[in-house]
């Protein structure tokens, strides 16, 4: 009831209010505030929203992967042991490479240093981190004499050591299209003085600031005032982060203020040690070629070769104090401004109490010593594009450029340099040789890969002349024709013993006209020598080495083009193969690398050997992801035939087409093939010894007479490399199998040389395969009734 | 069959020709030919040796630690062969690793490839033969029981018997 009446007496209160009449100006200002609030409420709503984004792209990059890591590629490591010619291996340029610092002042060797004597070499290894295979950080002394090795010792101990491996060189990296490095690193692995020089020079409130340090932003804009220009940044870390990582280079208001904006919300989100952490791996820190160097990581490799865990107060300093302007005041090309810098640094930290006095005045005192830079040359950079193809497909090209994995390759940087070297002297060379009228000629493109027969490893691979003008690897992906280096296929295929071998090596082959008929053509085909003259009956021995034609072609026939392609597969050709009775003559256009693949299965013994480029990948972690373990050989063709194709072969290099091998001075076990195809378009050197198969390729892109036969093109070529990386004397020799054996012969007929045979020279034979004629003619011991291969001949020649 | 692999075997060990049991019951063991060869030989047998004492250590201890060893043995032989591609007894070290993790596969292949190398330096002695015939059967045991395995594995017994014996090939046994 008297809820009933209150309300009733609130109806009568309302009832007697009345609406009163409004002004106009009041109306506006109504007007005015409500379209204010909506303004107000749009913009309060813009920049909130703007700020969401703003957190959301922070929250996004900072919780997803933060920086892309090249993945490096590192090379086989340099094993020495006391006997290594250490120049030849390079030494010092090991050194120099792996980013040692030479200590010429004696005392203790820190970790990476050291220092040359007469006839004394004194080095602290430092510990190579492997999840497979690490080394321990060691000081050694070589002593040297003669130019080898002689002794190697544990320099506390005195211990003798008798292998020593040296870690893998870091040859290149999988760079993105920014083309930036960096080594991450924990903020744990930073020395304090590293921190505290960085603080002391960019940003000394770091600690205690928001993101933006207005102390420092008015006195910036007063001191700008008064000097009339911009003189001073007031930018903190936290900016200078959020400029690197999230923002383009554009100097507007706008920017500026979402620089501002960005930084507090990222000091908001993360802590102090996250955000330092995370600009430590972003700063840019100068150039290594066109390589952006960030990061201390990075840097700390580039100028000191050293770890940044390594670091001293003063290299600390200097690394600090380049951060505003790496290349302006480069370490490398302008010392003297570095240090002055440096010692700026120093003294601001002397000044805000992060070091004291005595750590000061050392500092300064302390000379700059840097490490030579290696550049990335690109010579690896056709070994590198091999490499990703042999990766497994989960290795794109993103992954590579992006996750920092390390992955460790079979490249021989010694064997690559010298491949690199004598491709490029080889092919300057010979275009020094044309005349005037060719010098408009595109450039003469070349290719030489090196393999080791017995596991496929690839030492070197050089895929052209120029990566940067042109990244088509020739020695993959050319396909060419291979002219006379396929010749030797012909010959395995005759003398394998499956079902007998069709000749042995005493035996004759007609070196005479010839007419083979042709399905697709109403003229026969009339194959002919280099140069156009017929030698009648040659010995299979001579026409390998003399590298004749019609002798192969003939041989071919005999065995059946087939059979030829058929032992060429087993060998390691995967090219298709028309089945023509020129193939014999290597009319079929072959890759390199499948040549050198089979040749290395000669050079093997018969056995097979696969491609390997790398041998494991390592995650960013440490942990090891993919393996690719020595994977041996595989039986492919007879090992007996194979060592009667080798010893054939080594007669090329001792006496036929590829004589100016040993002209050169190269001793011991090597054999080799020349290829010249018609018209010279394309020049080939194969040539092996026990440990190394290399094989050279020169020509035109578009195929166009070089002017050379390859014993002018291609051989030299090889011949350089190979003395520079074995030396003139090549040691080992080639696996001899047994069901060998050597018998002396009549070179003239082929017959067995007994007592009384005016002439003798020694032949292999597969056992039970020796000639069963003798010389002189009256000694027959085994006649069978049979003519012989060399009586047929003559008895046909002389008509009888 | 059994005839034709007992035949196989006599030829591949040389002991057809040459009478039964010409170790005397030796076996090679890679330290004794340590110093045999060139400064590359020397070094590459060196690191064999090294990848035997890895692998004899992984017997000794368990799990990670294990892995580990295995791992430095391995890394140990392909070291070796980088220095001397034709070094036969880092082939056989490799191998008999291989077939001591049960890879027969690449234990084959290693084995024929030991073989050709022995066999080119003209070092396939019987002390060397007994070792190519033990692996090869033990590369057919691990492939399964088979008759051409145990008539390999017994043969390499006969010949070294304190070695061979047990059917296998230790690291320690090699070194």
């Amino acid at each position: 009831m008297a809820r009933r009446k209150a309300a009733s007496r609130k109806r009568a209160t309302s009832a007697r209010r009345k609406p009163t009449p409004r002004s106009g100006g009041q109306w506006l200002l109504r007007g005015l505030g409500g379209v204010g609030a909506a303004i107000g409420f749009a913009l309060g709503l813009a920049l909130a929203s703007w700020i969401l984004e703003i957190d959301r792209v922070v929250e996004l990059r900072f919780e997803g992967r933060r920086f892309s890591v090249p993945s490096r590629v590192y090379s086989a490591p340099l094993i020495v042991y006391p006997g290594t010619d250490w120049q030849r291996v390079d030494l010092s340029g090991w050194l120099l490479r792996l980013g040692y610092r030479e200590q010429p002042d004696g005392g203790s060797l820190q970790p990476g240093g050291y220092e040359w004597h007469p006839g004394r070499l004194r080095v602290h290894l430092r510990a190579f981190d492997h999840p497979l295979r690490p080394e321990p950080a060691r000081e050694l002394t070589f002593r040297l004499a003669g130019g080898l090795i002689k002794e190697i010792e544990e320099a506390r101990t005195g211990a003798s050591v008798e292998v020593v491996v040296l870690e893998p060189e870091p040859i290149s990296a999988f760079l993105g299209e920014n083309r930036e490095q960096r080594e991450l690193i924990k903020i744990e692995a930073v020395p304090p003085h590293l921190v505290g020089a960085i603080y002391a020079v960019e940003d000394k409130r770091f600690e205690d600031h928001y993101g933006i340090d207005l102390r420092r932003v008015v006195g910036a804009l007063l001191a700008n005032i008064k000097a009339g220009h911009v003189e001073q940044g007031a930018s903190t870390l936290t900016q200078q982060l959020v400029k690197n990582f999230f923002l383009t280079p554009e100097r507007t208001l706008r920017r500026k203020l979402r620089e501002a904006v960005m930084a507090l919300v990222v000091e908001a989100r993360y802590s102090k040690k996250e955000i330092l952490e995370a600009y430590l791996n972003e700063i840019y820190l100068g150039q290594r070629g066109s390589t952006q160097v960030h990061g201390v990581g990075e840097a700390a490799r580039l100028y000191f070769g050293k770890s940044v865990a390594a670091l001293s107060l003063a290299e600390s300093a200097l690394i600090a104090a380049i951060i505003q302007s790496p290349n302006r005041i480069s370490p490398h090309r302008q010392s003297e401004r570095a240090i002055k810098r440096r010692n700026l640094v120093l003294d601001l930290m002397l000044e805000q109490n992060r070091i004291d006095s005595a750590a000061h005045e050392s500092a300064r005192r302390e000379t700059l010593r840097l490490a030579a830079v290696s550049r990335d040359t690109g010579e690896a950079r056709y070994f590198l594009d091999a490499l990703s193809q042999q990766l497994p497909d989960v290795y794109d090209a993103e992954v590579l450029s992006s996750q920092g994995l390390r992955i460790y390759s079979t490249l021989d940087p010694r064997v690559q340099r010298s491949a690199a070297r004598a491709l490029k002297a080889g092919l300057e060379r010979i275009e020094s040789q044309w005349s005037g009228s060719r010098k408009d000629a595109p450039p003469l493109q070349g290719c030489l890969l090196a393999m080791r027969p017995q596991t496929g490893e690839i030492l070197a691979l050089v895929g052209g002349r120029d990566y940067g003008a042109s990244q088509w690897n020739r020695c993959v992906h050319a396909r060419r024709q291979v002219g006379s280096v396929f010749k030797p296929f012909v010959y395995v295929a005759a003398l394998e013993p499956g079902g007998g071998p069709v000749v042995t090596l005493a035996d004759f082959l007609d070196d005479a006209p010839l007419e083979i008929e042709r399905s697709d053509n109403p003229e026969p085909w009339r194959p002919e020598n280099y140069d156009h003259k017929f030698r009648g009956p040659v010995s299979v021995r001579e026409a390998l080495e003399r590298s004749l034609n019609v002798p192969a072609v003939r041989l071919g026939q005999r065995v059946g083009i087939a059979r030829v392609a058929s032992v060429a597969h087993a060998l390691g050709i995967t090219s298709p193969l028309p089945l023509v009775p020129s193939l014999a003559l290597g009319t079929a256009e072959v890759a390199p690398l499948e040549i050198a693949r089979a040749y290395a299965t000669l050079a093997n013994g018969g056995r097979r050997p696969t491609p390997r480029m790398f041998v494991d990948v390592v995650e960013a972690g440490g942990m090891a992801k993919e393996n690719r373990p020595l994977q041996g050989s595989v039986p492919a063709i007879d090992p007996a035939a194979a060592y009667l194709a080798v010893s054939l072969l080594e007669g090329v290099v001792d006496r036929g087409t590829a004589a100016r091998v040993r002209a050169q001075g190269m001793r011991g076990p090597i054999a080799g093939k020349t290829g010249t195809t018609d018209d010279e378009f394309d020049l080939w050197f194969v040539g092996f010894t026990p440990e190394l198969v290399a094989v050279v390729w020169v020509g035109f892109d578009d195929p166009a007479p070089v002017g050379l036969p390859s014993s002018r093109g291609a051989l030299p070529i090889w011949t350089d490399f190979i003395s520079d990386v074995l030396g003139q004397n090549v040691r080992g020799r080639f696996p001899r199998p047994a069901g060998l054996e050597q018998i002396a012969i009549d070179p003239e007929s082929g017959a067995r040389a007994l007592a009384g045979c005016p002439r003798s020279r020694t032949e292999w034979f597969l056992e039970g395969t020796g000639p069963t004629t003798t010389c002189p003619v009256e000694a027959v011991a085994e006649d069978d009734g049979q003519p012989g291969f060399f009586r047929r001949t003559f008895r046909r020649l002389l008509g009888r | 069959m059994g005839l034709v692999t007992l035949v196989s075997i006599f030829t591949y060990s040389g002991c057809l020709t040459q009478g039964i049991d010409h170790t005397g019951g030796r076996a090679l063991r890679v330290s004794d030919v340590a110093e045999r060869g060139d400064a590359a030989r020397r070094a590459s047998v060196r690191l064999v040796i090294q990848g035997l004492e890895a692998d004899t250590a992984a017997d000794l201890y368990l799990g990670m630690d294990s892995e580990t060893e295995l791992r430095r043995a391995q890394g140990s032989y392909e070291r070796a062969i980088q220095v001397d591609p034709t070094n036969p007894y880092a082939y056989l070290a490799l191998a008999r690793h291989h077939l001591d993790g049960g890879d027969a596969t690449q234990a084959v292949n290693l084995i024929d490839q030991s073989a050709a190398l022995f066999e080119a330096e003209g070092l396939r002695s019987p002390e060397v033969n007994v070792h190519l015939i033990g692996l090869r059967g033990w590369s057919f045991e691990s492939r399964g029981p088979s008759g051409e395995g145990k008539i390999y594995l017994s043969r390499a017994a006969t010949l070294a018997p304190n070695v061979w014996g047990d059917g296998s090939l230790s690291a320690e046994e090699l070194r």
